[in-house]
């Protein structure tokens, strides 16, 4: 704990004109805000001046509102090419997309704070390979610590078989890095003990979507801010997807959009919409399902449907079928509908199967949500109820409250909503994820479903689920690159234990000065039952790295390497490299080939990340953000690819981007457009026209409309409900401290502001306790879930909660979290909030280590805990740190 | 978005800033070169950052600042703020005086509930006057993006985008009569609070 102060500079240096102006965009969130880097020598001492002829933004000082004003947290001091350079880091005031008007939330905003400056907080970068020697983490060179690496995972990999070989990895940090990452673990590794940063498996976040055929980005920012009524569910975009709320959103509700947010918190977005007419469904924990139905219910019921729409986009019995006894019931859709649970033989069925269906009354669903019924009759009444013969335009925007909640359940209910709404697949009618990190995944080799062991009956394999696969034993080598694992799944204290006996508690530990002798006491570490954890990772993270790595690979990051990557409207970018990477610090792709070269693998002869962004684009072709074609047209323009995308700057191109007869580059709005015109003649050269372009990404093109029963899931939603004096307890995350958290320690400002984990807490469940806002908590549960065995069971319904109970394979485990009280009444009583990822207060630890039973996905955000007070924080009778306002002001 | 700027209901009616509401360079220019002709341009002061009175006061850089009168504490009424300009009459030097009845940080008088902020919002320059908030002792939410600062916590940041605190502005309480004596972080729109 501590109580950190903060001393605002009251001036900051101006670039002087003729500063470099080098185009990238934000690291953070999903929406990847347009930003410009103006770079100047230190040396000489030439800042600019106040006149506009005088600085590099040719305005004059003081600027005007939304002018290109510098706060002091937008300066930083680099080295480029070994000479300190001034950066000032500040939002495009010229792009034209994603960031108009040079907005940036707080975290892009102040960015140049991320960079390495061993003057500030920085200096902990990673800056070296090493390795544990006696018990201690010691700077060793890239050779003798990859020779050790690749020795002890070959021998891992050949002796204990390749799903010994775990691979845990982000999914998102630039497309050149998880192009290699999957390369590497998948196709050369080849193992199915592979999953990345949010999941224990490697499976689809939202099952329902992928079964009714929608993208989980299919639309374009400008169809939140067109559509006339917008249902939010599970997040507040303003406290995350800042400026897809401030730029669009917004902009949509000063217009008159009715914005529906669906959230037990109602902080500053939920308070702007409901001032504006919008209206707040403060649901309890896991109950969204029941609401949607609900709603659902009346639109059905009073004939509100989109019966047009429904009658050309939605899969009749014929359709719904279709595909069926074809082979091997490989996809996805079809495996989960041979459930029986949830294919219907189109919106008559489904309808029948929704009215007879009791928890789905409004009145009765209204009970069990904790809301106003009258509140699910006119969200009703806005998504659905013609007005003047015309229908409301209606989109619907998910995210992890609601995904995290009830995974699989969710889903299915909204797709069907989103379906009789007429939404999905025109302007301003959208369906979609608000998205959390940017999309920078590209796979560079194919899941090995066969190797995994997790079969339930009757239905394909589901892909290894890493944390039981870990908790029983059987990751011998654990490759984990930019992410804590641990903190960052359910019951991470369980977790922890079980690293901490596989590694620092196992007999064989480096004591030698001599490298074969640690390649095989490595060998025999995981030869004994135990685990040898290799970290890639730009800090040196707790516990994963800091004290259970063997082995620590300094990664390069953003700006300090050229890199590409997409944003929640597929639209691609290229992030410049502006300063050089710290010590000897390299980017993944790189720690990846020279590991995979000295593994024996082939096709790892990269010279930069251009070569690496190149070799990707093939793979790409067919996604939502196919890229091949920018590479076609770099390579007829005698250019890389690289260079052509950097050629569109902070506007960059929406994939899938298409080659036109006459060599320029079209992308693409959205996707599922039934409004788009594709050439008549089709695709030329090497362009690929799919799906998802102009109808959906089901067997038939059109969409399904499924059941979601409420008995999936409600076995484990009435054990989980709070008894006694339990709360409801979930987790997420602020507006200032949102993707970042892994910097955000670094940056004094935040720290000032966050200095803990916080437990935001309704004033009378405060009162009960005796809570005041400042008091220093302890957030505990002795009733965490944890699964024991990575399969139990023999029939499909024991894989259910309740089956898992009666097989004996959940373990009720405890758990206990500190934080500060933070009360107020933007929360709903009988829920607590924390922030999800505090490192050293991880709040994942009081959520359930069950996998959704269908999805394999966890539900990370319903869990219950007991809050007591065990003293008083810092913050409560200081105003340095913290604050204790609520976040509804308007 | 301008349009969506509310109205000053203490100061009537005021544009938006703009360069054209900048005293003339000139005149600051010649103030800061007086300043360093006296060897005077930059002094390091004691700021109580708390209002705990055991609580170490740490240490400020801040340029040198007029001392200004700006009113008289028996005058302040609970919750009603009041209008001034500091450090100077340039753009964005519009602020406000507000006596909280809640002990707050770098508070002055009997009960340490005196403060005075900048106007405007640290984040894209959005004006906050007429936003303060009596139950909330706050600022905001700022017309522009949303922005909510804690004014008894210097100004911190409560939800929303800015990139630092709003900027606060220092007082000294003599006899009955409030002096602004300094500002405390940088103001929107300036690259330095005394020069522009």
């Amino acid at each position: 704990m501590s109580t950190p102060y903060y001393i605002p500079e009251t001036n900051v240096p101006l670039p002087p004109k003729g500063a470099e102006v080098i185009t990238t965009a934000c690291d953070y969130c999903i929406v990847a805000c347009g930003y410009k880097v103006y770079r100047w020598p230190v040396a000489g001492g030439h800042d600019g001046g106040p006149k506009a002829e005088q600085n590099a933004f040719g305005a004059d000082f003081p600027v005007e509102t939304l002018g290109p004003w510098v706060a002091p947290n937008q300066h930083n001091i680099v080295l480029h090419n070994g000479e300190p350079n001034h950066v000032v880091i500040i939002p495009d005031k010229d792009t034209k997309f994603v960031n108009t008007d040079g907005d940036s939330s707080l975290r892009g905003g102040c960015i140049a704070q991320k960079c390495y400056n061993p003057q500030t907080p920085t200096r902990d970068r990673l800056k070296s390979p090493m390795m544990r020697i006696y018990g201690i983490l010691q700077p060793v060179p890239w050779d003798f610590a990859l020779d050790v690496a690749a020795e002890v995972g070959n021998y891992v990999r050949t002796k204990h078989g390749v799903n010994a070989y775990g691979v845990k990895t982000y999914s998102y940090q630039y497309i050149e890095n998880t192009y290699a990452i999957t390369k590497y673990a998948l196709r050369h590794v080849n193992t199915a003990n592979f999953t990345f940063h949010d999941t224990p498996s490697d499976v689809s976040s939202t099952p329902g979507f992928r079964d009714a055929g929608f993208d989980n980005f299919g639309p374009a920012y400008e169809d939140w801010m067109n559509a006339e009524t917008l249902l939010v569910c599970g997040t507040d975009p303003y406290e995350t997807k800042t400026i897809l709320w401030t730029q669009w959103i917004m902009k949509g509700i000063q217009n008159g959009q009715k914005c529906i947010m669906m959230n037990p918190r109602r902080t500053a977005g939920v308070a702007y919409a409901e001032k504006n007419g919008g209206l707040w469904l403060d649901v309890n924990l896991g109950t969204d399902l029941l609401v949607v139905n609900a709603i659902a219910r009346i639109i059905a019921e009073n004939g509100w449907q989109d019966a047009d729409w429904i009658k050309n986009w939605v899969n009749n019995k014929w359709g719904s079928s279709s595909g069926f006894g074809q082979g091997t019931r490989n996809t996805p859709w079809q495996w989960r509908t041979t459930w029986g649970k949830f294919q219907t033989n189109g919106y008559d069925d489904w309808k029948k199967w929704l009215l007879s269906r009791d928890e789905f009354k409004p009145e009765n669903a209204a009970q069990v949500a904790g809301i106003d019924v009258k509140k699910i009759y006119t969200a009703a009444e806005w998504m659905a109820k013609p007005k003047g013969g015309k229908r409301p335009k209606t989109s619907i925007m998910i995210e992890k409250g609601f995904y995290w909640s009830n995974n699989t359940g969710n889903t299915m209910a909204i797709s069907a909503l989103a379906i009789i709404v007429g939404a999905g697949g025109r302007p301003g009618q959208v369906v979609g994820r608000a998205g959390g990190h940017q999309r920078g995944g590209q796979r560079g080799g194919k899941y090995p479903r066969n190797k995994s062991p997790m079969k339930v009956p009757g239905r394909r394999r589901r892909a290894l689920d890493t944390d039981t696969w870990t908790m029983s034993g059987h990751t011998r080598f654990a490759h984990v690159i930019g992410t804590t694992w641990i903190q960052s799944m359910c019951g991470s204290q369980q977790l922890a234990k079980k690293f901490e006996e596989m590694t620092v508690a196992n007999p064989h530990q480096i004591r030698s000065y001599d490298k074969q002798d640690i390649i095989d006491t490595l060998k025999r570490r995981a030869d004994s039952g135990g685990m040898v954890v290799i970290n890639q990772d730009i800090y040196l993270v707790d516990p994963i790295g800091n004290r259970y790595a063997d082995i620590i690979f300094p990664a390069a990051t953003w700006g300090e390497e050229t890199f590409m990557r997409a944003n929640g409207e597929r639209r691609l970018r290229v992030y410049n490299k502006f300063y050089d990477a710290p010590g000897e610090a390299r980017p993944d792709w790189w720690i990846i080939a020279e590991l995979a070269k000295r593994m024996g693998f082939d096709g790892f002869d990269w010279k930069n990340s251009n070569d690496v962004a190149e070799e990707s684009a093939r793979f790409s072709r067919g996604s939502r953000k196919d890229f091949n074609m920018i590479k076609v047209a770099a390579r007829r323009e005698g250019k890389t690819l690289h260079q052509k995308l950097g050629e569109f700057g902070t506007n960059g191109i929406q994939g899938p981007v298409f080659m036109k007869d006459d060599g320029t580059l079209v992308g693409t709005k959205r996707l599922h457009d039934t409004t788009r015109k594709l050439p008549e003649t089709g695709p030329a050269a090497g362009n690929v026209f799919n799906k998802k372009l102009t109808h959906f990404n089901s067997q038939t093109g059109r969409c399904n409309i499924e059941k979601s029963p409420w008995s999936l899931f409600s076995d484990y939603w009435e054990w989980m409900k709070p008894k006694g004096n339990e709360l409801w307890c979930t987790s997420g995350r602020t507006n200032e401290r949102w993707q970042s958290g892994f910097d955000d320690r670094r940056r004094p400002y935040v720290v000032q502001r966050w200095p803990d984990n916080y437990v935001e807490m309704h004033p009378d469940d405060a009162k009960e306790r005796g809570i005041e806002s400042g008091d220093m908590l302890m957030v505990y549960s002795d009733r965490v879930p944890n699964l024991k065995e990575t399969i139990l069971g023999v029939e499909g319904s024991d894989y259910s909660f309740s089956g898992q109970m009666k097989a004996g394979n959940v373990e009720l485990t405890r758990a206990a979290v500190t934080g500060v009280a933070m009360v107020t009444r933007h929360i709903k009583k009988g829920i607590i909030f924390m922030d999800f990822l505090h490192t050293s207060q991880p709040a994942n630890a009081l959520e359930g280590r069950v996998v959704d039973w269908i999805s394999g996905n966890y539900n990370y955000k319903m869990g219950v805990a007991k809050v007591k007070k065990i003293g008083v924080s810092p913050y409560k009778n200081t105003f340095r740190s913290m604050s204790f306002a609520p976040r509804d002001i308007t | 978005m301008n349009k969506h700027i509310q109205k000053k209901p203490e100061s009537g009616v005021r544009s938006l800033p703009s360069k054209k509401d900048h005293p003339a360079g000139k005149c600051l220019m010649s103030r800061r070169k007086m300043l360093f002709a006296s060897g005077m341009a930059t002094a390091t002061v004691m700021v109580a950052m708390s209002a705990d009175p055991a609580a170490a006061k740490v240490p400020a850089m801040v340029a040198t600042y007029p001392r200004k009168k700006i009113a008289k504490l028996s005058e302040l009424k609970t919750d009603q703020p009041i209008g001034f300009e500091y450090p100077d009459q340039g753009a964005y030097a519009q602020s406000m005086l507000v006596k909280m009845g809640t002990e707050a940080g770098g508070g002055i008088g009997p009960q340490k509930d005196v403060v005075a902020f900048n106007y405007f919002c640290t984040h894209q320059g959005g004006d906050l006057s007429g936003t303060y908030k009596g139950d909330t002792k706050s600022l905001g939410a700022c017309p522009l993006h949303l922005s909510t600062y804690d004014l008894t916590r210097h100004g911190i940041l409560i939800s929303g985008q800015a990139y630092q605190s709003l900027p606060q502005v220092l007082l000294e309480l003599d006899g009955d009569d409030i002096y602004a004596v300094g500002v405390f972080g940088l103001i929107f729109g300036r690259y330095d609070n005394l020069q522009g």
